[in-house]
């Protein structure tokens, strides 16, 4: 009887677990990768680091693995949810998250270089599938009935905008400049048609539950992910990355200013707040090149807050996600938790 | 009253000759006697409050009207040889002059903000704005009799806004809403007082800047220009810029409530940035015999008041449930995104690097988003208005300064200036031609603010041709000058006309006076006003909605708003 419940308990956990694991729980690996990334990019010429460097690195590559390996059973044993989070507006852009974070941790892997062959074919393996979904995704934006732009525009569509750009950028690292500023003209044309619209906020209602506040954060991840890759396309942080540099500060400056639109969303903890953490990153790099580039005391300083910044939500999230395993492990799902409900999908409580 | 008096008219319009405020603002003498404070103020003429109360000026009769919370002072006073008024036209120069002459005891009355109540006034002025309030709420010259109108200033949401207001610039009132301040009187100098004077020094300051660029240009050289008009037109605009500047920090002391509302008004808000635009543009029409170069710091104490309107206001683009921009947005808001270039021009023209790049993005960001949405005329923006009026020149505005910034930051006029130069032309071009159907407005202190893309295509254009030098462009920039200076004497003339001889210079601004809530008896009617722009069915479907008091409204408004 023992044995019986015990085998049905770790059933049950298992179920619960991949019922629970949607896509948005990539955030996780995206705010790690990018902060591989970030620290491969900082002391890449200290061969002291080289340790940090790799156990950072293997830690970011084990919970990708982990959540990836979760994902592929659910999308076995569940096909149906994930069809479900397809057609969801929030959900749907969450599916280029494993591939970007794929591509973020192939690119700040410590012993690989971009002219390695094992990392052309990778890129390829991972660059495909992005490329598939924005042929999917933004051919709905002005072409399918009741999936056009207006309706379904909300800020995390700007992760779909990252994802071209992060290919772009890992595309230009490798040499092959003709699709890294395909990727990049692809990304930034739907990155201004997105930017528009969401400005102009249509008055279709609000989009995004106030569960999912944070993404509000991506407004400004999409203008330093440009930056960063037009800065790896044209060789050095000339007047366009510094123009999309400023403009992601001060969207981010606009962001930090007003804490009342996160209130409602920081009352409990829920997976929706790793979302904080990847965009203050992706700032965070670009303004290290900018400082590279202007060598002056308030880049300095800028990039030193931004770091400090990025370092401790970083920390923050990986405390707060430690002290919370009921994140995937609570055996009772609200009875609100199924994926199209809209409070609480992509966010796991 | 008695009858061998004359009844003075209901509205006296007197030539305002006053600038600064009126009704309590410095009225230090509030303890004055009747005869001494006419002798102080006999040395000024002002605005007369048009009330219909009774004036017997130069009688010993004391007939008091309070509008004093104090109702000790209800009592009939003594017949005492000052006679002290309280609500009185203030009469005309002359008039006082008479009355002093007369040597009568009490020969005119202080004018209204009178001496004891002014007292009272005048501290609960300077408390909390709820006391100020409900002293704005007791109206001058409304009797004591009746309670107060208590209204609680909370935020006014910005669709009591639309459905209050209509027009071009977002001013008229319509005609089922009701103000809470008198419609029949003239308010104090201070609440009229919009912040859209600044176009004043908006329009100036940037006259100042393209003489300046006349006179030191070679391709214009061939016209002789003397940099003297420069200088004459920039010591104009600093003048205009204290005098406008003093007289908002005063309506800002004393009238917060007022500012407050202006803020929240969805056309008047773009004009807060104005002052800073025209600190910016004094900066750069300085005269080259006063300075050459200007302090770097300088640039960044100017752009700081910037930074954080925008802060303010594109956030509440982006984030702002009632005041997204697909609602709100309106030929003004180029107001806010053109500071940004203007900054980036100054700072790239003394030499700064970083900081003009930094603005110059989040300028052509932001307007991008502008552009588009009211190129599309979305029909969830109520603001656009329907005719052509001059608020569309600042479509021109924009692109202008912007491809002078860019040609300033990159050292020469090439490609990028010169497609955002071909634009502004664009634009210009489609509604110069125009012309036609900017007949029959209104006019507004507001028009000077779009003389200013004028004065700045003119300018863009001299750039233009020093870049690409020949006749055609030469020409085209005299002309562009030509017209610019041409629509600012005109429109100076019109504002004198308006000032001294109309005397409407400055209307009660009712779009700050709105009710917050809509008037109980009008939530039909304003179903009607929505609707009545279409066809008399839809005319005819209202009356079978509206109630027997609404027939009437229907019956008499011809073809609604």
């Amino acid at each position: 009887m023992e044995i019986q419940s015990s085998e049905k308990s770790c059933k049950d956990v298992a179920l619960t677990v991949l019922t629970r694991t949607h896509a948005g729980y990539f955030r996780i690996a995206l705010s790690l990768g990018w902060q591989a990334l970030l620290w491969k990019i900082l002391l890449k010429d200290s061969r002291m680091a080289f340790p940090l460097l790799t156990i950072l690195w293997s830690f970011s590559l084990s919970i990708l693995l982990l959540l990836s390996l979760l994902y592929l059973l659910r999308c076995i044993f569940f096909f149906d949810m994930i069809k479900d989070e397809f057609s969801h507006h929030v959900g749907v852009n969450y599916l280029f998250a494993p591939w970007i974070s794929w591509l973020l941790i192939l690119e700040s892997a410590p012993f690989v270089t971009p002219s390695h062959a094992s990392f052309v074919v990778l890129w390829w393996v991972l660059a495909v599938p992005v490329v598939v979904l924005d042929v999917k995704i933004y051919g709905q934006w002005f072409t399918k009935g009741k999936r056009f732009l207006t309706a379904v525009a909300n800020p995390s569509s700007h992760l779909s905008v990252v994802g071209n750009l992060v290919g772009a950028r890992a595309a230009s690292k490798m040499g092959w400049r003709e699709v890294s500023v395909f990727l990049f003209s692809l990304g930034m044309v739907h990155y201004l048609v997105l930017f528009v619209t969401l400005y102009q906020r249509f008055s279709g209602g609000d989009l995004l539950p106030v569960v999912l506040r944070p993404v509000l954060f991506l407004f400004f991840a999409a203008p330093s992910a440009a930056s960063l890759a037009w800065y790896s396309i044209s060789g050095r942080f000339d007047t366009g990355s510094k123009m999309m540099f400023f403009l992601s500060l001060f969207l981010f400056t606009s962001l930090i200013c007003r804490p009342c639109l996160f209130k409602k969303a920081m009352r409990k903890f829920n997976i929706a707040w790793w979302a904080y953490s990847y965009p203050i990153t992706i700032l965070a790099l670009a303004s290290t090149r900018y400082a590279q580039e202007v060598n002056d005391g308030v880049a300095h300083a800028i990039r030193l807050f931004l770091l400090a910044l990025s370092v401790l939500v970083i920390f923050g999230l990986l405390l707060f996600t430690a002290f919370h395993p009921n994140l995937l492990l609570d055996p009772t799902p609200s009875p609100t938790h199924h994926p199209t409900t809209f409070p609480t999908y992509l966010s796991a409580n | 009253m008695t009858k061998d008096e004359e009844l003075p008219s209901l509205i006296k319009a007197i030539s305002d000759h006053e600038v600064a405020g009126f009704d309590g603002v410095e009225d230090p003498h509030t303890s004055l006697s009747g005869t001494e404070a006419v002798e102080i103020e006999d040395v000024r003429e002002m605005h007369s409050v048009s009330i219909s109360m009774p004036p017997s000026p130069l009688e010993h009769k004391t007939k008091r009207v309070l509008f004093d919370d104090d109702s000790t002072n209800l009592a009939p006073p003594p017949a005492a040889p000052t006679t002290m008024f309280y609500s009185q036209p203030i009469p005309k120069a002359s008039a006082l002059h008479e009355a002093i002459t007369n040597g009568k005891s009490a020969p005119l009355p202080p004018p209204p903000r009178v001496n004891k109540l002014r007292d009272k006034r005048y501290d609960s002025f300077k408390t909390w704005s709820g006391k100020l309030e409900r002293q704005l709420t007791n109206l001058r010259g409304r009797p004591r009799e009746r309670e107060p109108h208590r209204v609680e200033m909370g935020s006014v949401p910005v669709d009591r806004y639309f459905d209050a207001l209509e027009g071009p610039e977002l001013d008229v009132l319509r005609p089922s809403e009701e103000i809470l301040l008198p419609e029949d009187k003239l308010w104090p100098f201070l609440l009229r007082f919009p912040v859209s004077s600044f176009g004043i020094c908006l329009g100036v300051s940037s006259q100042a800047i393209m003489w300046k660029t006349i006179s030191s240009t070679e391709s214009t050289r061939f016209l002789h220009i003397s940099p003297h008009i420069n200088q004459v037109f920039w010591f104009i605009s600093i003048a205009l810029m204290v005098a406008v500047a003093a007289i908002y920090a005063l309506k800002l002391v004393f009238y917060w409530e007022a500012v407050r509302r202006e803020y929240h008004h969805p056309i008047r808000v773009n004009f807060f940035f104005a002052p800073w635009i025209a600190l910016l543009f004094l900066a750069m029409g300085v005269p080259p015999s006063i300075n050459k170069t200007l302090p770097k710091p300088l640039w960044y104490v100017l752009m700081t008041p910037i930074f954080c309107l925008e802060v303010k206001i594109y956030g509440q683009w982006m984030s702002g449930g009632q005041r997204r921009l697909s609602k709100v947005a309106n030929p003004c808001n180029h107001l806010s995104v053109v500071g940004n270039f203007v900054g980036a021009l100054l700072g790239a023209s003394m030499g700064i690097k970083e900081g003009p790049i930094f603005f110059f993005a989040i300028g052509l960001a932001h307007y991008t988003v502008l552009f588009v949405t009211l190129y599309q005329r979305l029909p969830t923006n109520e603001t656009l208005p329907k005719e052509l009026h001059p608020v569309f020149f600042l479509f021109v505005a924009a692109p202008s300064v912007a491809s002078m910034a860019w040609a300033k930051m990159v050292g020469s006029f090439d490609f990028g200036s010169r497609i955002a130069y071909f634009i502004a032309m664009f634009l210009y071009l489609s509604l110069a031609i125009r012309v036609n159907f900017f007949r029959g407005i209104r006019f507004s202190l507001a028009w000077w603010a779009y003389t200013f893309p004028m004065t700045g295509a003119a300018i863009a254009t001299i750039r233009y041709s020093s870049a690409v030098d020949n006749a055609v462009t030469k020409t085209f920039a005299v002309i562009l000058c030509l017209v610019a200076t041409l629509i600012v004497a005109a429109l100076l003339v019109t504002t004198v006309v308006h000032a001294f001889i109309l005397g409407d210079l400055f209307p009660n601004d009712m779009a700050i006076a709105i009710s917050e809530r809509r008037p109980k008896s009008s939530t039909t009617r304003r179903w009607y006003h929505r609707r009545a722009a279409s066809s008399d069915a839809a005319v005819d479907q209202y009356l079978k909605f509206s109630d027997a008091k609404d027939v009437e409204v229907v019956e008499t408004q011809p073809a609604g708003p």
